[in-house]
């Protein structure tokens, strides 16, 4: 035959391509910062944490799951044995019947991606991504075609050079699309990068069932604080937003999305990726960010980021409720680099929009978000009659008592957990006005420079005094306290256990210590707040609590840790973005939607920007005050 | 000028018998007794046009409380002639009298809108003090001067407890001339010799002048100060976190309330000899006043703002909210909601988490009056609430308040406004 | 605005008024904040004090370069350097706040470095218009937000009222960066303040309505009334048009339209 040599010809030159194509890639990575990588373990990690971590997220959507496996599959074992049988001419035929399995597989995986693509949802990205199922299913039955002869269902030599030719053509297009665009930046890329993105993920902490969710501390006092340009970023968070499959799970979640503020997840990855490998969004086929027309942003691996990529107020419609990173099969980390971003525009530029410069220069000057006297800290619990840590200077449980101490509508929620907490005689200290602001506010608005100040100070009261157990009704305090404080070479929390009120009150039921009456009211609903449920993965206790009550939630659509954010998370009321609704109003629409009469929160934040829903609503109740009204009442025998 | 002269009315204030009146009031066959009797309250008819007998005239209350009838007609009205008319009037107040004084204390007050302020007076007051402990200390008797400058409106000088007064007029001192006026109180200075220049530290142009005036003379003056005698003064400092206590300087800026206006007596007010046009104005080309400007009362801060019209949740026709704004001359606000819901922009908000405002008049439309905002109109001396809801927090916190569709009340408020304005044009085009 | 005017605005340490604390002073934030919009290349920034002072860093991340200091001790007199400095500067337009946070806060200074230097001052500036031909037109501040336009001959002091424009934010970044000229220059003491006693401020005493009766029946009648206010008046059953007209009566008589 005169034209045998060219299939393999094709393979091998493709297969070259790609390999150029993944080391220019590479280098285009390689612009970012330096991060200590075990890239050993990383890569030996990798299959276990496709298979099991990230095969775990694409599992909640079966259909999809399904598919990729039998697509993705089949594709790599049919590229392998490809390359067996096709390039290096093996003439076996139990490989070239393994082969035809494999094609097969992929065949029936790509008509369900086929199908899909039929009418896809909007969430899904188009363009290229539309000629995708195309493309495998070209794949498939050109190799087929081409496998038949090896093994030995067909003789040598079928359809002579004219079907020879039009093999390799079609060859053509489908290598092209399969491997040349692997790492020349179609829509395969997500298969290589993601791959890589696996091993050298920059927390690997998540994978095997673990959480990693406080934010990494910035480097203070250099030449410039932040992520202002994409060359900014850590290398493997770079590698990370290469890694995006644009399937617009994370847009779908969004609760900043869903509200017309101008954020999409989806399209910031994709904006990071136009940003490090340069260009601008002309290609991007997806939805776009509210109210922000595609094709003009521009963006280069040394250009500002907030020039011309994306507009600021991008960034700060974020509620850094992570919903998008919980969603995100390839679990690229949407809050860091939204963060890393932030702490550029409020360290460097002093752009913290609308509120934020105030709330920042009152925290720094005193220690709380709105400007409160210090010394007022304690007010609230003037007639509670609770022991001081100072004074005390130990104590089983610290109950870290947090901003709401300010608020006249937290401090019923404080007021309801000292109850408790005296009922079940709790051996229980506060810190009193030594007590300063957790930095959560501080931290997610992107001055780092004062959530540091604030934890090494809380850290060093924290060690002045010894206790067993941190409580607080706070989950943004929770969070930085359980998460974030250890990045700062501090035993004050060693050995302790921080909790939130919810597990903390649930123990307490469980251990008969806290003898409670039958709820008799009507439906009852259970929000979950971002930061105690994503953030740090309580899901049951509030609802065991609630179940110890008699209480039969009624589960909202987005519950769980599909919860959807109240708005309230990452200083979203402070830089308040304008969109088309609240966030709190659509959440509130959920609850209205269970027929429920009142939604338990546990979170002060939460209890407040569902409260601002305009009435009639149901009632906003934080778990302990429902708690504390059904506290049965002591019997003096 | 009051000086103390007897008029008519302090002589009809003294309680006059009239022997004969009552002599033919006792004696009932007396030809005139009837007409006496009847004197004070004249004939009363009653509807059908018969002469009555009001019962109420009638008797007397005993001592114990009883009502008894008046056979012997003591307490006819004839009798006690004429009621003391003085009982309604004020009591004329004794006038301190300072003759030749010895030295001076200048006031220099603010006279806002050419009337003494609140502040003004306390400062008068406290003059007053000073000049007792002088006299108590044997220096000499010392008369208050009360120094302003442009047009004055004030009628009672005498009550606010001015001896003498040094009316400065003249075009050059008019609105913002603070260097003119300085060089009149210079030549004040030389001319008197004053013990102590008293302003008020207010924004309204006092402390300006003392400091003007404290630098030219290069003496150290006493700021914020609030507790002063003759020989101490304490004063804030540190923005009002410290008392600096210090011997008592010439030239004092005096907090509101820093003492007592004077209540009690009056004073002569006599014109102290000053002549204005002698006053070197000097090189007062480097500061040329062009006058007040017209401000959009929408562009005033919201913080400052007097006159404030909010809008919340129940109002539904935007246009007709500006509208009325505009009309009435009022800055607007609104509640959270109004702002969530992109009616209005953040910077109106009112409330704990937007603005704090403290407008004397703050008219909430469609506002039911969540705690935070309760909180941020907490300075607001008069609230005016239109709700549809008579049980709102609004309404309790209202000093007027209007049960109604705010759109019905607003228009009719424009309406209003609209004619005010109109025919206060009409005037003024009248008049010229 | 012309591109050349030499502006200086002199900063002092704030003091939060909650908490105590050291900040970047809100008046003098505004001076600076004007002093940038005038001229962001010709502003220079002077503090008279510790040079150590965190709170400069504070000024400086508003996006200075660099913030001259005249170091002075704690007990000195800001006055004298400053004038010395103000002589040798080219400096065309000064703006201080109104009052200092800390220290007497007497708000002397701006007047004392004006009557030292010969130029004219212009209290509570709100804004500065234009700058040209030797002159300058300003906005000073009057009560509720009211204006009044003044023009004032180069070179001139202003003290600026909280009415200007905020003070940007403070970015940590470029304030740690910033250049910290310190001048050599003579610490004076300020010696009157030294014959002085500070003490923490007492609360003053509110000043209670005494009512100045004549007879005990007027004094009875004033401690028994009740307390004006709790409760106005509400209107339910009356036309709309009454509502209105009542609202604009009070309106009248508070005389807020007038």
């Amino acid at each position: 035959m005169i034209l045998d040599w060219l299939p393999p010809t094709l393979i091998g030159v493709l297969l070259v391509l790609a390999g150029i194509g993944a080391i220019r890639r590479m280098n285009l990575w390689r612009a970012g910062q330096a991060e200590k990588v075990d890239f050993l373990a990383g890569l030996f990690a990798m299959p276990k944490r496709y298979l099991h971590d990230l095969h775990h997220v694409v599992e909640r959507d079966k259909y999809m799951s399904r598919t990729h496996v039998a697509t993705g599959g089949g594709f790599v074992l049919a590229m392998v044995l490809v390359v067996f049988v096709h390039l290096f001419g093996v003439k076996n035929e139990i490989l070239a019947w393994a082969l035809l399995a494999a094609l097969v597989l992929m065949f029936c995986g790509a008509l369900f991606v086929y199908k899909r693509r039929m009418n896809p949802p909007s969430r899904l990205s188009k363009g290229p991504w539309m000629r995708l199922p195309k493309s495998l299913l070209t794949f498939s039955i050109t190799f087929f075609v081409l496998t038949l002869p090896a093994a030995g269902i067909l003789p040598e030599g079928t359809g002579g050079w004219i079907l020879t030719l039009v093999l390799s053509v079609l060859i053509l297009m489908s290598l092209s699309e399969m491997l040349f665009g692997m790492t020349w930046g179609g829509p395969m890329k997500h298969a290589f990068a993601g791959a890589l993105h696996l091993a050298f993920h920059r927390r690997p902490e998540r994978f095997g069932g673990g959480r990693s969710t406080g934010l990494k501390p910035a480097a203070l006092g250099e030449a410039s604080h932040g992520v202002a340009k994409p060359t900014d970023f850590k290398w493997n968070q770079l590698l990370g937003f290469d890694a995006c499959v644009q399937c617009g799970r994370c847009e779908a979640v969004c609760p900043a999305f869903a509200a017309g503020q101008p954020l999409n997840p989806k399209k910031l990855i994709q904006d990071m990726v136009v940003g490090f490998a340069g260009g601008t969004d002309k290609k991007y086929a997806g939805s776009a960010y509210p109210g922000v027309e595609v094709g003009n942003a521009k963006g280069a691996p040394d250009q500002i980021i907030t020039n011309g990529l994306i507009s600021s107020d991008t960034l700060w419609s974020c509620t850094t409720c992570r919903a998008c990173v919980e969603e995100c099969p390839m679990m690229i980390e949407h809050v860091d680099a939204i963060v890393d971003m932030r702490r550029f525009l409020t360290l460097e530029k002093g752009e913290t929009p609308n509120k934020g410069a105030q709330v920042l220069e009152n925290i720094i000057a005193t220690d709380n978000p709105n400007g409160y006297s210090p010394a007022s800290r304690t007010h609230w619990a003037a007639d509670q009659n609770l022991n001081l840590m100072k004074d005390v200077k130990q104590a089983d449980v610290l109950f870290w008592v947090s901003d709401g101490a300010f608020d006249m509508r937290s401090q019923r929620i404080l007021r309801a957990f000292v109850k408790l907490m005296k009922a079940a005689n709790i051996d229980v200290a506060i810190l009193g006005d030594e007590e300063l602001d957790s930095g959560d506010v501080a931290r997610r608005l992107g001055d780092d420079a004062a959530f540091q100040s604030l934890a090494k100070r809380n850290l060093a009261t924290l060690s002045k005094y010894s206790f067993k157990t941190i409580v607080t009704t706070d989950p943004h305090a929770f969070h930085c306290l359980k998460n974030e404080y250890g990045d700062f070479g501090s035993d004050a929390l060693k050995g302790v256990e921080v909790l939130h009120h919810t597990t903390f009150l649930n123990r307490l039921v469980k251990e008969e210590r806290l003898q409670l009456d039958t709820f008799k009211g009507g439906k009852v609903t259970y929000h979950d707040p971002c930061y105690l449920g994503r953030y740090n993965g309580e899901y049951e206790a509030p609802r065991e609590l609630l179940a110890s009550l008699g209480i039969d939630v009624a589960e909202m659509e987005r519950s769980g840790y599909r919860s959807r954010c109240c708005g309230g998370g990452g200083g979203a009321p402070i830089t308040d973005i304008p969109g088309e609704r609240r966030i709190a109003d659509m959440r509130m629409e959920d609850v209205v939607s269970t027929g429920a009469e009142m939604v338990a929160v546990g979170c002060q934040q939460c209890t407040a920007m569902l409260e601002g829903v305009v009435e009639p609503r149901p009632v906003v109740k934080d778990i302990a005050e429902i708690l504390v009204s059904q506290l049965a009442e002591e019997v003096n025998s | 000028m009051s000086e103390f002269t007897p008029t008519e009315s302090t002589l009809s204030d003294l309680l006059r018998r009239d022997p004969r009146a009552e002599w033919i009031a006792r004696n009932r066959l007396h030809p005139l007794h009837s007409s006496v009797v009847s004197a004070g309250q004249g004939e009363v008819r009653g509807p059908s046009g018969l002469l009555r007998k009001n019962p109420h005239v009638i008797g007397f209350i005993g001592p114990n409380g009883i009502k008894r009838i008046d056979r012997a007609n003591l307490s006819a009205a004839g009798l006690n002639g004429k009621k003391r008319a003085g009982e309604a009037k004020e009591t004329q107040l004794p006038l301190h009298i300072v003759d030749n004084p010895d030295g001076y204390i200048m006031v220099v007050a603010d006279m806002i809108g050419g009337r003494l302020t609140g502040h003004d007076k306390d400062i008068l007051g406290l003059a007053h003090q000073l000049v007792g402990e002088n006299k108590a200390a044997g220096k000499g008797s010392i008369a208050v001067v009360l120094v302003c400058f442009g047009e004055s409106k004030e009628t009672q000088f005498d009550l606010a407890g001015v001896d003498r007064l040094l009316h400065i007029t003249g075009q050059e001192f008019e609105g913002f001339a603070p260097e003119a006026r300085l060089s009149a109180l210079m030549q004040v200075e030389a001319q008197y010799k004053p013990v102590n220049w008293l302003f008020p530290d207010s924004i309204h142009g006092g402390t300006d002048l003392a400091c003007r005036l404290a630098s030219r003379l290069g003496e150290r003056p006493a700021t914020q100060a609030w507790q002063v005698t003759a020989s101490n003064t304490v004063s804030r400092g540190a923005s009002g976190s410290r008392d600096i206590s210090r011997e008592t300087p010439r030239i004092l800026m005096l907090m509101e309330e820093c003492a007592n206006a004077i209540e009690d007596t009056r004073h002569q007010v006599l014109d102290l000899a000053f002549d204005a046009d002698a006053v070197e104005t000097g090189d007062d080309y480097r500061l040329i006043d062009q006058g007040q400007i017209e401000v959009d009362s929408n562009a005033v801060p919201l913080a400052e703002a007097e006159f404030i019209l909010s809008a919340g949740n129940g109002i539904h026709n935007w246009d007709q909210f500006h509208a009325v704004a505009a009309a009435l001359r009022a800055t607007e606000g609104a509640s959270r909601v109004a702002v969530d819901d992109g009616f209005m922009p953040r910077s109106r908000q009112v409330g704990a988490s937007g603005t704090w405002v403290t407008a004397r008049v703050y008219l909430a439309v469609g506002i039911s009056g969540a705690i935070q905002h309760m909180q941020g109109i907490g300075q607001c001396d008069k609230v005016v609430a239109i709700n549809t809801d008579a049980g709102c927090d609004m309404v309790k916190r209202a000093d007027l308040a209007v049960i109604e569709d705010s759109e019905a009340i607003l228009d009719a408020l424009l309406k209003l406004a609209q004619e005010h304005y109109l025919s206060k044009e009409q005037e003024k085009s009248d008049a010229a | 605005m012309p591109p050349k005017v030499n502006v200086v605005s002199l900063v002092s340490v704030g003091r939060h008024p909650q908490s105590g604390r050291s900040r970047r002073a809100e008046q003098d934030g505004r001076a600076v904040e004007l002093g940038l919009k005038l001229s962001k290349k010709s502003l220079t920034v002077v503090h008279a004090g510790d040079s150590q002072e965190p709170v400069l860093r504070q000024y400086a991340g508003m996006g200075l370069d660099s913030l001259t200091v005249l170091p002075q001790a704690a007990d000195g007199d800001a006055l004298p350097v400053l004038v010395e400095f103000l002589k040798n500067s080219k400096a065309q337009v000064v703006l201080t706040g109104v009052r200092a946070e800390s220290g007497e806060s007497s708000g002397m200074l701006p007047y004392l470095l004006a009557e030292q230097l010969g130029w004219p001052l212009v209290p509570r500036v709100a804004e500065i218009l234009t700058i040209k031909e030797g002159a300058a037109e300003v906005l000073l501040a009057l009560p509720r937000g009211q204006r009044r336009s003044v023009i004032v001959s180069l070179p001139f002091i202003a003290t600026v009222d909280n009415a200007a424009a905020e003070a940007r934010q403070t970015a940590f970044g470029p304030g740690l960066r910033a250049d910290l000229k310190v001048l050599n220059v003579e610490s004076v003491t300020d010696d009157a303040m030294a014959t002085w006693q500070i003490s923490a401020a007492k609360p003053r005493p509110k000043r209670l309505k005494v009512v100045k009766a004549k007879t005990a029946a007027d004094r009875m009648k004033a401690a028994t009334a009740k307390p004006v206010g709790g409760g106005g008046k509400v209107m339910k059953n009356e036309t709309a048009a009454e509502k209105a007209q009542a609202i604009f009566d009070l309106l009248l008589e508070e005389k807020v339209v007038r």
